[in-house]
């Protein structure tokens, strides 16, 4: 049979045809787009957002640099961004999912953010920028859903500036096994229950659960970072390693 | 569509530049033939959303040249 050719990814825990990851990673972000800043805040207790300070914190973005927010969604970082670059910076947020980048482009509006933000709808294995373009390049919570995990960091060494930093925020592995005990009870049994009372939607959260788990860990993903050209690469462990800030510099 | 955002855009399979069409709803990616859609004012840079330029298209593109 042909089938034994065909390259198969993970999909959480399932494995699909390698063609059909992005459309299935399309619906579930089409159907939690609506819902997922209060999902966000609900399944973490608020601590995403001090991740995303904290993500903030280290970016060293300056006013009038340039910006790449990547499945920048529901625009928390942007929102941040655009207030540290001022008018005379760009922040862009892009995202892959239509669904997601109108939720996020609605909710700037609405808090005032215009001007120095702009919105694109990509994929972040293959970029629409020139090369040496954006000084800080952010991922957050979003290289977990990509199928080509070290074609997208390849993409974004490309476009970022020599001197310019990449950091990813992304749920890792947690450093004790207590703690891990502890975490796998939580999103295997009271997640998908969370998503299912809140967004009628047991599934897609299910495959937050599962994907987290498939993600590379800490050590594998600063060696991916590497292996693409990143310089200075390092990591830092949040809340016990639940989440953990990957950052690598291009020289 | 945003001046500074096109400035910054290129074709995310060749990387050349891209013009926006003169009813302002696509970007145009003479180089590679191919036109990416603009929704609700949110450029669709993905290859699988776009489409093959037609040979008149490229003729009037001066992309034959």
């Amino acid at each position: 049979m042909q089938d034994d050719q065909k390259k198969t990814t993970d999909f959480g825990f399932k494995e699909i045809p390698t063609e059909e990851k992005v459309k299935a990673v399309a619906n579930v972000f089409h159907s939690v787009a609506a819902k997922y800043d209060i999902m966000n805040d609900l399944m973490s207790g608020g601590i995403h957002r001090l991740w995303k300070r904290h993500t903030i914190s280290q970016s060293g973005v300056r006013a009038g640099q340039c910006v790449l927010d990547i499945a920048g969604g529901t625009g928390d970082l942007t929102l941040k961004f655009s207030r540290l670059v001022g008018a005379q910076g760009q922040v862009i947020l892009a995202d892959i999912n239509d669904s997601m980048l109108k939720v996020g482009r609605d909710k700037l509006a609405n808090m005032g953010v215009v001007g120095n933000v702009q919105f694109v709808q990509a994929n972040a294995e293959e970029l629409p920028f020139p090369d040496d373009t954006f000084d800080c390049i952010t991922i957050a919570f979003g290289l977990r859903n990509v199928t080509d995990k070290s074609k997208a960091l390849a993409s974004m060494y490309r476009v970022l500036k020599p001197g310019g930093r990449l950091l990813v925020l992304e749920f890792s592995k947690p450093e004790s096994e207590t703690l891990s005990q502890v975490y796998d009870q939580y999103s295997f049994r009271l997640l998908p229950m969370m998503g299912k009372l809140i967004a009628n939607d047991a599934d897609s959260y299910r495959y937050l659960a599962e994907s987290i788990r498939m993600h590379p860990d800490q050590e594998t993903l600063k060696t991916m970072m590497n292996e693409v050209g990143f310089e200075r690469t390092s990591y830092q462990n949040l809340t016990g390693g639940i989440v953990a800030l990957h950052k690598g510099f291009k020289f | 569509m945003n001046k500074t955002l096109l400035d910054i855009l290129v074709c995310p399979v060749t990387k050349a530049p891209l013009t926006l069409s003169k009813d302002g709803t696509e970007l145009i990616s003479k180089m590679g033939g191919m036109a990416y859609p603009v929704r609700d004012g949110i450029p669709v840079l993905l290859e699988t959303e776009a489409r093959t330029l037609t040979t008149d298209e490229r003729l009037e593109s001066g992309s034959t040249k």
